[in-house]
């Protein structure tokens, strides 16, 4: 079960360098083939200033950097036990290639709830702010971790 | 793309332009893994699928189904306009399904001199089972 000495705490912060390739890579993936996630000129031409992120796009440097499962690992959720509940995103600024987006995951929550069938679950909420290359606050991830026990 | 849209084109109610997504291939949980980062392979193996318990082999991402919503929402409101987009996943979807997203304006209003419309999305699968039900909020260029 979920370590709840751990409500808090700030875990090292992720840096991730935003590509153009990979921003259309999640677009291509997802199959949205809008133009502004794969063509700078178009992107330019509906008021971008280059092809911003698509809306899940933070997911990415959490992923690959293996914060999420570092994260995960370090409140001993069992893996085999965890399913994602929610995620949420606020977004202060489009996310452009060549942004330097730095993460710091904290754990906001660690709520333990009996389900209507009266199985218990602890519910871990992980909140993430980015900032960028200027101190700027980019987005805010909320994420909501369910642990069945 | 999405056209160009002001506040005073929104009115509580207003149905989003539904999205279909499918059917799914297993191919596309290999692409998503690549881009996201995601490789637990409960969505791309299906042996390791079974052994945890996933009597059908692999299951999808479920930020991959987000990511369809967030699809549905950018192909309506601009990327640029939307401030808040949240989930709750509510059910697992699996390759051969047909994702349909939906959506509706539940609220207009003006908020620290900003346009906002909130809206309620779902995702489901081809038997009305849903997979996902969130929100997002959308800050609206005014005509005046």
């Amino acid at each position: 079960m979920a370590d709840k000495t751990k409500v808090g705490k700030e875990y090292p912060p992720v840096t991730w360098e935003v590509e153009r390739g990979k921003i259309a890579e999640l677009a291509k993936a997802i199959g949205d083939f809008d133009s502004i996630y794969l063509d700078k000129e178009a992107a330019i031409k509906q008021g971008y200033k280059d092809t911003p992120a698509p809306p899940t796009f933070l997911t990415v440097p959490m992923m690959w950097s293996s914060s999420m499962p570092g994260v995960i690992n370090d409140l001993q959720i069992n893996f085999m036990m965890v399913l994602h509940g929610e995620e949420e995103y606020e977004y202060y600024r489009q996310i452009y290639p060549g942004d330097k987006l730095t993460g710091t995951p904290k754990v906001a929550s660690i709520e333990e709830k009996t389900s209507k069938s009266g199985s218990r679950m602890d519910m871990v909420t992980i909140e993430i702010l980015y900032m960028d290359q200027n101190g700027e606050k980019v987005a805010k991830a909320r994420t909501l971790l369910v642990e069945r026990k | 793309m999405a056209q160009e849209i002001y506040f005073e084109d929104i009115n509580v109610g207003d149905e989003m332009p539904e999205l279909v997504k499918g059917p799914i291939v297993k191919l596309q949980h290999v692409m998503y893994a690549g881009a996201s980062g995601d490789f637990n392979p409960l969505h791309t193996d299906d042996d390791f699928a079974k052994a945890v318990g996933m009597k059908d082999g692999v299951i999808s991402h479920g930020m991959l189904i987000m990511g369809f919503v967030g699809q549905a929402i950018t192909s309506w409101i601009p990327r640029k306009y939307v401030k808040k987009y949240g989930v709750r996943f509510a059910g697992m979807t699996r390759p051969g399904n047909t994702i349909t997203i939906t959506g509706r304006v539940k609220d207009k209003r003006v908020e620290k001199g900003e346009n906002i419309v909130s809206c309620e999305v779902v995702a489901h699968d081809e038997n009305g089972d849903v997979k996902i039900t969130g929100r997002f909020d959308a800050a609206l260029p005014s005509k005046g």
